[in-house]
């Protein structure tokens, strides 16, 4: 693990959130592309992003839309 | 200037993913759907200064978290900033790569993630401080820039990333723990 990879993964989040200039942007994707390890971290990381927002997920009960439609119009929404 | 004669079209298709969000900042139905129905009504009176053409969705999520927060501040008012500790970047995925067979393999590791089911990521992610769970929820879950996420926690751009960091860290510890549990982490 090299001081390169250090810092790399001190940015994984910016780079995966997309809140990299273009610049750091390129240099990172440089790195990843050279270096197996830290693709893995990354990619990893990505897929971990995307589970944690599948698993959050909740279907809302039917008769919550319908209180809510209900409660609204009792307010005065059209 | 947004209509209020169309509040209930325009508003209603965002409740699934706002109640989705209440959920796991409250951590039950009850209170969810109490903060969810506060924010419909705030919203609905607030309407007319809802600028149309502008980001819907964090206007609805700021008036989501601000109810949340002034209702349940109280209740969890703690110093949480120096409970997290420091943790290693990439943690879950160095952990993972530790105690699979043969060192860092790629698929051991996704596999791993596949174990987890949903009321691991759900509790997980409760689990965190209020502070650092909304953050991670508002990026994770719903998408949001960090920019959006500052204007909808009204909090500097840096605590947002500080947060994000940290809170995330945090999740990733928790999970850590529940595939322990599991036996995901075990040598075969």
């Amino acid at each position: 693990m090299s001081r390169k990879c250090d810092k790399a993964a001190e940015k994984v989040y910016r780079y995966l959130d997309r809140e990299m200039i273009w610049y750091q942007r390129v240099s990172m994707r440089w790195h990843l592309r050279r270096c197996p390890p830290c693709h893995d971290g990354f990619d990893f990381e990505g897929r971990l992003k995307q589970r944690i927002r599948r698993g959050c997920r909740e279907d809302m009960p039917v008769e919550l839309d319908e209180r809510l439609r209900a409660f609204l119009r009792e307010h005065g929404a059209s | 200037m947004a209509d209020q004669a169309t509040f209930e079209d325009d508003v209603m298709p965002f409740a699934p993913q706002l109640y989705s969000a209440a959920l796991r900042m409250t951590r039950n139905p009850t209170d969810a759907e109490d903060v969810l129905q506060e924010t419909f009504l705030k919203a609905f009176r607030g309407y007319h200064t809802f600028k149309a053409g502008t980001n819907l969705k964090a206007w609805l999520y700021r008036i989501l978290t601000n109810t949340f927060i002034n209702r349940y501040r109280k209740q969890s008012r703690r110093p949480s900033e120096v409970e997290l500790g420091e943790l290693e970047d990439l943690y879950l995925f160095r952990r993972l790569g530790d105690s699979g067979p043969g060192g860092a393999s790629r698929s051991a590791e996704e596999e791993a993630l596949d174990r987890f089911v949903d009321e691991d990521i759900k509790a997980a992610v409760e689990s965190l401080p209020e502070n650092f769970r909304l953050p991670v929820l508002l990026a994770d879950v719903e998408g949001f820039s960090y920019k959006e996420i500052a204007e909808i926690m009204d909090v500097p751009i840096g605590t947002v990333m500080s947060r994000l960091h940290r809170g995330r860290k945090a999740l990733q510890r928790a999970l850590w723990r529940f595939a322990e549990e599991r036996g995901a982490a075990e040598k075969p």
